[in-house]
């Protein structure tokens, strides 16, 4: 039951993380170095789902995107189903809620990058695509990495927007904070027990992880 | 200086009138309620002010939710849950005024959907059904009750897959109004109530499908209000209220 719900969860925030970085990246690299005057506009919007409650994002996707919207209907007739209560309405609903936590950290490394770098490569005739590909990115791949495990992290952890989207459907949708929340409701608590620890073990190593790794790479550097 | 005594007077006139209206303020009943009982209470929540002045602040949710929010501490005055079962935790736990849990209503079943569509219980069989709201069965009575009509009804096993579960009945009340599911098993009581009214159809379902629905209270023990809880609790079992529980979707208990 509750490694049905895991799985799930896993799924969920490997496919978020996946295809969030596929649209963070080049948004990054355009927020960061762009040229473009109105790029704050894109950073407060893109830094809104830190400040709204995920039920704004819920009630939009569900009802705004349902089927009694044109668009909803447009997205019903593409995918064969409603948006909610699906798979893919989790992962579209994720995206949105973790964009900040993709977005923000290689914003903050992309700009960390020393300037000159990229002006030298300028100079020696890359192209801005080339700069960005070849030196800022490489130079930024720490921040990637943290972009990353946020964006993962936050996913799994994410529990109103399930809600008031998901339908607790078992194996599509029933992610472990639903089954954490429907076992106390149901004062099973032995078995939210069971699903808690699991998830607090997990969480532990893997934060664990990410701040040793963070510790030893910056000693690395001081050594060097 | 004269003027800026006056302004003084003012004010402090201004503050008395202020703390005066304070301490006239009415009595606040704190109400647990099933999700069913939304529309009911929608109705008789003023009925019962304008005869008592007492004001009800309701929070609503599924029966279970409540009843274990209620055992954990949750500061309420009277729980009117929407089975007999999570009402009788309660009193299990030694927080009910009352050796049992007492009997304020019977609920119906519904089948909901969207007009154009005409309900009907044969909607059940069709094949493009794909998305049926129920109400989480483990917590919400509702959603128990609807469980066990599609299993003496023979259909749990192939409608099963197609389930999407609520919270609460009013959730899943909401999954089928807002278009989301094509169907909804929900309390009559919302069936009933404006929006859903006008936006839908009903159907009963046969009352032999599933155990009566027997929705019981319980009065806190602790309460500061206990008083005004047996007040609200006596309206709603008066026969004033008794004889018209059709028109919000409840029979009467007896």
């Amino acid at each position: 039951m509750e490694t049905d719900a895991l799985i799930l969860t896993l799924r969920l925030a490997l496919t978020t993380t996946a295809l969030l970085l596929v649209i963070a990246i080049p948004l990054a690299g355009w927020l960061a170095l762009g040229r473009t005057r109105w790029r704050y506009v894109v950073e407060a919007v893109v830094a809104l789902p830190l400040v709204l409650p995920p039920t704004v994002l819920g009630f939009y996707l569900l009802v705004g995107l349902g089927p009694l919207t044109a668009v909803g209907r447009a997205i019903t007739h593409l995918l064969g189903h409603t948006l909610a209560f699906s798979f893919t309405g989790l992962v579209v609903g994720s995206m949105v809620y973790s964009l900040p936590f993709a977005v923000q950290p290689m914003v903050a490394g992309l700009r960390a990058v020393d300037q000159s770098y990229l002006d030298a490569a300028a100079t020696l005739g890359a192209v801005p695509r080339r700069v960005f590909a070849r030196v800022a990115l490489p130079l930024a791949k720490g921040s990637m990495l943290a972009a990353a495990v946020l964006t993962f992290m936050h996913t799994v952890g994410e529990f109103g927007v399930v809600l008031m989207l998901g339908g607790n459907i078992p194996g599509k949708t029933r992610t472990i904070s639903i089954a954490i929340f429907d076992a106390v409701e149901n004062f099973d608590y032995a078995s939210a027990n069971r699903a808690s620890l699991l998830i607090l073990v997990l969480s532990t190593i893997a934060l664990l992880v990410v701040y040793a790794r963070s510790m030893f790479v910056t000693a690395r550097r001081r050594d060097e | 200086m004269r003027e800026f005594s006056k302004r003084m007077a003012l004010l402090a006139i201004f503050v008395c009138l202020c703390m005066s209206a304070w301490a006239q303020k009415k009595t606040e009943l704190r109400v647990a309620a099933a999700s069913d009982m939304h529309p009911v209470l929608d109705i008789v929540g003023p009925m019962f002010e304008q005869k008592t002045g007492i004001h009800l602040v309701v929070s609503y949710g599924a029966s279970a939710t409540l009843s274990h929010q209620i055992i954990a501490g949750s500061p309420v005055d009277i729980f009117f849950s929407a089975d007999y079962v999570f009402a009788e935790r309660v009193v299990a736990a030694d927080l009910a005024d009352s050796q049992n849990a007492i009997p304020y209503a019977k609920g119906a079943l519904v089948l909901w959907v969207r007009k154009p569509v005409k309900a009907s219980l044969d909607l059940l069989h069709r094949k493009d059904l794909k998305t049926l709201a129920i109400a989480n069965p483990d917590t919400a009575p509702y959603g128990r009750a609807a469980v066990f009509a599609l299993k003496k009804m023979k259909l749990y096993d192939a409608l099963s897959p197609r389930f999407v579960q609520a919270e609460n009945i009013m959730q899943a009340a909401q999954f089928a109004e807002s278009g989301n599911a094509q169907i909804g098993l929900i309390s009559q009581t919302i069936a009933e109530s404006g929006k859903f009214k006008a936006e839908g159809t009903y159907v009963l379902f046969p009352l032999y499908a599933y155990p009566e629905i027997r929705q019981c209270a319980v009065v806190m023990k602790n309460s500061p209000h206990r008083d005004e809880a047996h007040k609200l609790l006596d309206f709603i079992l008066s026969e004033q209220i008794q004889d018209n529980l059709g028109k919000v979707g409840l029979r009467r208990v007896q």
